[in-house]
């Protein structure tokens, strides 16, 4: 993947699509050309798409999607698969900031609170799965945890508290036209692809998830690894929530299972981001520059599906597909690649 | 008396590889004839040409005197030749009577489980496994015993050739008896039997006759009573390959040891070693599949559980409780198994080579571009690795280049000692002379290094210095002037004279 992305960044217009011609299989072309042939349509056709203010609203929608998406590819790609308890780790979040909020203990120390909830959460499912904890059964333990003391905590009620609040900036403040949580999406992007690509931390991640055995033979251990990675993963939803929390001024745990997004999941949603992004779910290859697109693209597609009148069991079959789709456009791909082995 | 089985030139290439070289091969009915060879002579491409796993052959192919040809294994198994392999097929999940009755045309539709024990009962006992119960789990049994069932489940299609890989190389004592005993047993039966195996001492009880293979050729069979240990061993290694090892120092200063090994105890030895390790030599820990040498460089690699143990380096006593102390004290350790835990094959070659050494080409906390890259050509360059594939995935190169990457990734830690299992495992001729050049080189600069390995003519040409294990034991030290290959083969195979000649 990486000698052909090299060759495609040297090539001219006309010998790249010769290249992609050869290199790629016709299946692969085709799928994709099909792809491209329904989006621009699609693009074209929806009333309104083409403005800035719905390109800004695509980016908007993408940010807390993608914003979880980015610190789950780090779990993704260190090898160490998916927690599936990204919207409990919300949920949890939204609760802890809210009622923090709400006892009147204002921004600063209300985020620093959450985020410290957040960090033992991910240090403690961390910590199971660099035992050697199946990530599945850990997370799925920790998902009913979290979301069981959440809805205690809470009673299962809404959590509000009242504007005008310290958070207001982060929610519904924006900065040069920008919405501050877009700002904050794109900051983050770039931070997390400038860390994998460019720090020890981050090659570490890429040399475990490549080879977890031979990462333990060089040194490089998968137990502080899993909880770094799954440390940051929970942060990131803890921001998310922060974030949710401070633009409707109130919490609830439901707030991530039903009400949001168009799969209604956002553990899945977010999942499927990094899916859709082409990364490779046993680890070792992809970015979170992928997965931020991912979320993008996804938010487009949804986007583009609103504006033409489609109502949600449509929006989330697309979501389905656009997985299924990448899937087998990227295992195709790589198919003459080795690193799968 | 016309041959069961027999084939006639038969020779089988892969790509420039040619793994058999017109070999001749018989075997008459109820007879045992051992095949043994070196590894890589072409041992396991002969079994599989006549057990039907591979087909790409030239040659002739006579069963019954009459020209056959199996395109797979089952078409070779209903001509009724079996082969038990050295990974067993048995699912550990099901019982014995199930996994004999796993496949094949003597499978009952419906049968209770009573049925399938009563049937299954007969063929226990033909392999000498009358006092196991046909509906005890396969899991609970011991390895010897699995084995056991194995043949038990290919017997049950009542073959006429029956071919054992290596059947006791993962056995203990009592476990290789009872399979040498079963051999007997089936070839009074009129069983034909191949007989693959490294051990000495077992082809000479059990065979009739032994067929050697070197290098792709085949030798006249022998009788097994014409033979001894010694001719055999010449007849397997014939000629020394002389330009194959660098020439070694003929005095090695060994004025202090680097390395004191102390009472190490790694899981899978029967009992504790000790032997020091010295600076610039090469010290090789000689023995067969199982006699514990491979996990002797584990445990001082920190790869490995160990019951016990000490080393005395550098002023004081430890053992590295995982690989990253062992790197840190500058401890390098190569597993056998590269494309396990020896290499990245999805990631660049540089991140392979530099992946010891993260600490050395950053500062804090960043990958310095350039630092890598130098470390990374540097050594590509002595390793004759091509410099401008440096970016390409591990997973590309050939063998050879795939050992000399994980070999040479210890570089990047500017090791004290390097370990290495199994050097050469799946590495062509001509990679292996440079493997061998290059490890020699490491010695040279003062490093320590150790190799284990089962090929006998490795161990007995590129090491200074032997250390013999047999069945988890050490047995012995073979200095330069005593090393040969059956000195060394003797030692490993047979220690304690067991036998009978």
């Amino acid at each position: 993947m990486n000698t052909t992305a090299n060759v495609y960044a040297s090539a001219s217009p006309a010998s790249l699509f010769n290249r992609i011609i050869q290199n790629h299989s016709p299946i692969v072309i085709v799928l994709v050309a099909l792809f491209l042939a329904v989006f621009l349509y699609g693009m074209v056709t929806a009333p309104n798409f083409l403005t800035l203010f719905n390109l800004k609203t695509i980016v908007r929608d993408a940010a807390l999607v993608g914003i979880m998406a980015i610190g789950l590819t780090f779990v993704t790609l260190s090898g160490n698969f998916f927690l599936l308890s990204m919207k409990e780790t919300a949920a949890l979040s939204i609760i802890a900031f809210a009622t923090a909020m709400s006892a009147g203990y204002g921004f600063e120390l209300s985020f620093l609170f959450t985020m410290l909830i957040a960090l033992a959460a991910g240090v403690l499912q961390g910590a199971l799965i660099g035992l050697g904890g199946n990530p599945i059964v850990v997370t799925l333990g920790a998902a009913g945890l979290f979301f069981g003391v959440a809805s205690w905590w809470s009673e299962n009620l809404v959590v509000s508290f009242r504007r005008p609040h310290g958070a207001e900036w982060l929610g519904s403040g924006s900065l040069f036209g920008l919405p501050n949580i877009t700002i904050a999406f794109i900051l983050i992007s770039i931070t997390a692809e400038i860390v994998l690509r460019y720090s020890t931390f981050g090659r570490q991640v890429y040399l475990i998830g490549a080879n977890r055995a031979a990462g333990k033979a060089t040194g490089h251990e998968n137990f502080s690894m899993a909880i770094k990675t799954c440390a940051i993963a929970s942060i990131c939803s803890a921001f998310v929530a922060i974030a949710f929390s401070a633009q409707v001024s109130s919490a609830h745990v439901n707030y991530f299972s039903s009400e949001f997004g168009s799969s209604g999941d956002m553990t899945i949603l977010v999942i499927a981001t990094v899916m859709v992004g082409g990364n490779s779910i046993m680890g070792g290859f992809g970015s979170t520059l992928r997965s931020s697109l991912g979320a993008v693209f996804i938010s487009t597609v949804d986007n583009m599906m609103v504006l033409h009148g489609f109502n949600s069991g449509p929006r989330v079959l697309a979501v389905g597909l656009m997985i299924v789709f990448s899937i087998i456009v990227f295992a195709l791909v790589r198919r003459g690649s080795r690193a799968q082995e | 008396m016309q041959p069961l089985l027999k084939l006639s030139s038969v020779s089988r290439s892969f790509g420039a590889i040619h793994a058999l070289r017109g070999v001749d091969f018989e075997i008459g009915p109820g007879e045992v004839m051992g095949l043994v060879g070196e590894n890589g002579a072409g041992k396991s491409t002969l079994v599989k040409v006549i057990s039907g796993f591979d087909d790409g052959y030239t040659g002739e192919f006579l069963l019954d005197g009459n020209p056959i040809r199996f395109s797979n294994p089952g078409k070779a198994e209903q001509a009724g030749i079996a082969i038990a392999q050295q990974e067993l097929s048995l699912i550990p999940t099901m019982s014995v009577a199930e996994n004999i009755f796993l496949a094949g045309h003597n499978v009952p539709t419906f049968a209770t489980k009573r049925d399938l024990a009563r049937k299954a009962r007969k063929y226990l006992d033909e392999v000498g496994l009358g006092d196991i119960y046909p509906a005890t789990g396969v899991d609970r049994l011991s390895v010897g015993e699995r084995h056991l069932v194995e043949v038990a489940r290919l017997i049950a299609h009542d073959p006429r050739v029956l071919i054992l890989d290596e059947p006791t190389a993962a056995l203990g004592e009592s476990d290789s008896i009872r399979i040498l005993e079963m051999v007997a047993r089936l070839a009074e039966r009129g069983k034909s039997i191949i007989y693959v195996s490294h051990r000495m001492d077992e082809i000479f009880k059990i065979t009739d006759r032994i067929t050697v293979l070197r290098d792709g050729e085949s030798q006249e069979p022998k009788k097994a009573s014409e033979l001894d240990v010694n001719s055999l061993v010449e007849l397997m290694l014939g000629r020394e390959l002389k330009n194959m090892f660098p020439e070694r120092p003929a005095v090695i200063e060994r004025p202090k040891p680097l390395v004191g090994v102390k009472d190490l105890w790694p899981d899978g030895l029967l009992e504790p070693v000790s032997f020091d390790i010295y600076p610039g030599e090469i010290l090789g820990l000689a023995g067969q599949l199982g006699s514990g040498s491979g996990e002797i460089l584990a445990a001082i690699g920190g790869a490995q559980r160990t019951r016990d143990g000490k080393l005395a380096y550098q002023g004081r006593e430890f053992l590295p409780a995982n690989p990253q102390e062992a790197i840190a004290n500058g401890i390098g350790y190569c597993s056998e198994d590269r494309k396990h835990d020896g290499l990245f094959l999805g990631r660049p070659i540089r991140e392979n080579l530099t992946s010891p050494a993260l600490g050395a080409v950053s500062s804090f906390g960043w990958m310095s571009r350039l630092a890598e890259r130098t470390m990374a050509r540097g050594i590509a360059t002595k390793y004759t690795i091509d410099v401008s594939r440096l970016g390409a995935e591990a997973g590309v190169l050939s063998g050879g280049n795939q050992q000399k990457v994980a070999l040479g990734k210890w570089l990047s830690i500017e090791p004290k000692i390097i370990l290495v299992n199994e050097p050469t495992r799946g590495v062509d001729v001509g990679a292996r002379a440079e493997i061998y050049r290059k490890l020699r080189d490491l010695a040279d600069d003062g490093a320590a290094i150790v190799v284990a390995s089962t090929d006998i003519q490795e161990i007995s040409n590129l090491p200074d210095r032997v250390i013999t294990f047999y069945r988890g034991m050490q047995i012995g030290e073979i200095g330069l002037n005593d090393m040969t290959a059956a000195a060394i083969l003797k030692q490993i195979t047979d220690p304690f004279d067991e036998t009978n000649l």
